[in-house]
């Protein structure tokens, strides 16, 4: 496994992706892809056969939203983008009820959100394919909820049709010992867009790749992230956005906040434009909020860019703890410490809440966010997880 | 808009140094490396034991390292083909006329003399394949006991202070390519800077390879005493052969309480040119070191100037400048390792690519533990100037410690076609416009070079717009 990288491309042009567990060999720590996961805390994911383990799922589906099941072996299985890591390989391998898909028909507007609601009961290692196939020209927004105690490697492959419009919101509110490794492939048509938010908030260990490709011109992928990491979490949000088509967009936002002996949070995002993307307009950027000693965030923005007639393309990367300022600023008009760190932690993430666009939601996730500056995270994460909300 | 082309900018990379000399001591030497050469280069020193096993060390590590897999293709050095050590005078000259005549004139060309003259540079030394040919240092530095000396004088003169700092800052396995310049080293500079002086005019260096095939491994070390200063300056050339050089060089600086460093390169190696350089500097309580860093020739760079940032307050600041032109690769950047509490740094990169040459920014800064009040800021600009060329950005941020603050920013833009109609329609030719837009991109940095090399860059970037005319 030394050859990671090679000659003429950087790190970022030779991100490899496959259906054969082979091309994917057990990794070390060392490879670029996995230098900063602990994988002794995988517990079972870079290995092993298919398992008894399943997630219970709850879901509110609105009119013309309908979700079946496509059996293993099914040609099918193999349209989707293709896995990234070994984990995603065995996911596919493992997951002998095949996948479970929701299907939004061609021109549809569905009225309200679909929601999905994945819960785990602890136990076996769970392999897990979903498919969101987003028919041409329709709008839906799609909510992903995760909760409960698991062991779950997830492949969500999301096809957005041409003219398609998907709003996807997915939430990580685990229990504390859970494990969640999860690939999310986008593949998006001609003038179709995808607005994505994660929130990650729970979990032991979250590793999430998201990858996204475009089919023609005009796909716009506008991709937010917000995560707060507690004593001994480890949250790692990598992307990789692979311009191939002429006039796409994409601009990837990710915000987190870090508290408390050992969190860990990782954000690698890369972009590739190749030389057949001209007139990409890109721009990446992270920021990372230190709250509390003991913690550490490594943020790794990379571009390859191989052609002159784009738009633009760019990247920012920041990590710091309070401004000292602002909070002198805030005392000085009256307002204590302690509401003063409030406010600005509110302002830190208010961007990207506010893009979400589903009420309800945005609702919850600033309960969750004040439950967790009050050094509550199992607070935070009922708040963010409630079901009858 | 994209068929716009833009000639003007051609020569970007065209080579006006690429003569050759004749050459009678490179046709003699010998090809490869083996123990016998890294025993012969140091007998032919008369070096001490020490060294001879530094080298031998040096020869095993190097050996024993894997090629970097990443970075630029580095496929096409063939070690074996390459020539160690080529001695082409036997005495160094204390004054330009002792010089034998081929290395006069080139250095003649290269407007050595006419600098030293004019009392630009505080001292001069100029190195010639493997060795250093020509030394000169103003008396009055020397009274005062600054050091400035190639390093093979170093080492019999000052072999106490030598052997103190010697693969201090840079171990001899610190890569495959640190280990191989340990190995077969010969020439660069040895400066010494006592306590509370200030060198005010630039200490310089030149190197030229003459030889096809060349290897140069030049070692410069040098050390700032508590509280002192100086400027470094060093340019580098050599001819246009069909078969490739390899340059691999070695700087070690170590800045100590309250002194600052300044080392100022502008690499303008010819295209067939291997450029392989490790560079690092440790910076004590209070100091500064600044690299500025230009890199405008060679086939391959890979050079990441680093500072590690050992004492309470000591700041580091890289200013880098890449132009890459057709089959050329720069990857540079810059390392800040953040190793006491309130140390700073920052980085400033431009980067301008044009006829598919790319430019590649990779950096790394680290804070670790325990360096609170820290802060470092990184600016990463590339102009790509047509549709073929490339640029990629690798920053990398680790950070240990919570009282940071840390910034990031990149931009990659294309020569707008806006731009170049403002100033057109101003009556400049597209030349012109084209001209004074790369000009203004790289201003920044090139207003922190000394005078004679911003003057030099400027006249770089204006040669190649007049190329156009014709």
């Amino acid at each position: 496994m030394t050859e990671t990288y090679t000659i003429e491309g950087g790190p970022v042009e030779l991100h490899r992706s496959s259906f054969d567990v082979a091309d994917f060999p057990l990794p070390t720590g060392r490879e670029e892809d996995w230098r900063f996961t602990p994988l002794d805390r995988l517990r079972g994911l870079l290995d092993g056969g298919p398992s008894d383990g399943r997630l219970s799922w709850t879901t509110d589906l609105p009119e013309g939203v309908e979700l079946t099941t496509v059996g293993a072996g099914d040609p099918y299985l193999r349209s989707v983008p293709k896995p990234v890591d070994r984990v995603g390989v065995l996911t596919l391998a493992n997951a002998t009820d095949g996948a479970v898909v929701l299907r939004v028909p061609a021109n549809a507007e569905p009225s309200a959100p679909a929601v999905i609601r994945l819960a785990g009961n602890g136990g076996d290692v769970v392999w897990g394919h979903v498919i969101l196939d987003i028919g041409a020209n329709a709008q839906v927004s799609v909510v992903i909820e995760h909760s409960g105690s698991a062991r779950y490697a997830g492949e969500l492959s999301v096809l957005v049709g041409d003219g398609a419009k998907l709003k996807l919101v997915s939430v990580q509110g685990w229990d504390s010992d859970a494990v969640h490794v999860q690939h999310t492939g986008v593949r998006l048509g001609k003038d179709a867009s995808i607005a994505s938010t994660q929130i990650t908030l729970g979990g032991d260990l979250v590793r999430f790749v998201e990858t996204v490709e475009y089919t023609g011109p005009g796909g716009d992928a506008e991709m937010a992230g917000l995560y707060i990491a507690d004593a001994g979490q480890h949250q790692e949000h990598r992307l990789f956005v692979d311009h191939s088509a002429p006039k796409c967009r994409s601009n990837v936002t990710y915000k987190g906040a870090l508290q408390g002996e050992g969190a860990h949070t990782v954000w690698v995002g890369d972009v590739l434009i190749r030389a057949t993307a001209e007139g990409t307009d890109t721009y990446e950027m992270n920021r990372n909020l230190v709250l509390t000693d003991g913690t550490r965030a490594d943020s790794v923005p990379n571009l390859e860019i191989e052609t002159g007639e784009i738009v633009g393309a760019g990247h920012a990367s920041t990590t710091g703890r309070f401004d000292d300022e602002q909070l002198f600023y805030l005392q000085a008009r009256g307002i204590s410490e302690e509401e003063a760190r409030r406010l600005v932690v509110r302002g830190f993430f208010a961007e990207l809440i506010h893009k979400i666009g589903i009420p309800d939601l945005q609702d919850r996730l600033l309960a969750a966010i004040e439950a967790e500056l009050g050094g509550e995270p199992e607070a935070a994460i009922s708040a963010v997880t409630e079901e009858n909300a | 808009m994209s068929t716009v082309s833009h000639p003007e900018l051609e020569g970007i990379g065209r080579y006006e140094f690429g003569w050759a000399d004749s050459d009678d001591a490179g046709a003699t030497a010998q090809r490869g490396l083996s123990e016998a050469v890294v025993r012969d280069i140091s007998a032919k020193k008369n070096e001490p034991e020490w060294m001879l096993n530094q080298r031998l060390k040096g020869l095993k590590l190097f050996a024993k390292k894997p090629m970097p897999t990443w970075g630029s293709d580095l496929s096409g050095i063939d070690f074996d083909n390459i020539k160690y050590f080529v001695r082409s005078t036997e005495k160094q000259a204390t004054s330009w006329d002792d010089l034998p005549d081929d290395i006069k004139n080139t250095y003649d060309k290269l407007g050595i003399p006419e600098a030293e003259k004019q009392r630009l540079v505080a001292g001069v030394a100029a190195q010639y394949e493997s060795e250093v040919v020509y030394h000169q240092i103003n008396e009055e530095l020397e009274k005062q006991g600054v050091i400035f000396v190639d390093t093979d004088t170093g080492l019999r003169e000052y072999p106490e202070l030598f052997q103190e700092y010697f693969g201090s800052v840079i171990p001899v396995g610190d890569n495959k390519f640190a280990s191989l310049n340990t190995s077969v080293w010969s020439g660069g500079s040895f400066i010494y800077v006592p306590k509370g002086v200030h060198v005010e005019i630039p200490l310089q260096a030149y190197f030229r390879i003459n030889t096809e095939n060349m290897g140069q491994f030049e070692r410069t070390l040098i050390i700032a005493d508590e509280g002192s200063y100086v400027h470094y300056v060093e340019g580098c050339t050599a001819p246009i052969y069909s078969s490739d050089s390899l340059h691999s060089a070695v700087v070690e600086i170590v800045v100590k309480k309250n002194a600052r460093v300044r080392y100022t390169t502008i690499q303008n190696w010819s295209n067939n040119v291997y450029n392989l350089v490790t560079k690092r500097a440790t910076a004590a309580e209070g100091a500064t070191m600044e690299w500025v860093d230009g890199n405008i020739g060679s086939k391959v760079t890979m050079k990441y100037p680093a500072i590690y940032l050992l004492g309470e307050h000591a700041k580091g600041e890289t200013l880098s400048i890449a132009f890459a032109g057709e089959g050329q690769h720069q990857d540079a950047g810059a390392k800040m390792v953040h190793a006491a509490p309130h140390t700073s740094s920052s980085i400033v990169s431009k980067s301008v690519a044009r006829g598919g040459g790319r430019t590649s920014y990779r950096g790394l800064i680290q804070v670790l533990e325990g360096s609170h009040h820290s802060a470092s800021t990184v600016r990463c600009d590339a102009l790509l100037v047509d549709t073929i060329s490339r640029s990629d950005t690798y920053p990398y941020v680790d950070v240990r410690e919570d009282d940071v603050a840390m910034g990031h920013e990149a931009t990659v833009s294309k020569v707008s076609e806006d731009q170049l109609f403002y100033l057109m329609s101003r009556g400049m030719t597209e030349e012109e416009a084209m001209a004074m837009i790369v000009r203004g991109f790289v201003e920044p940095i090139a207003r922190e070079l000394p005078m004679e090399y911003a003057l030099e860059l400027n006249r770089l970037i204006e040669l190649q717009m007049e190329g156009a005319v014709g």
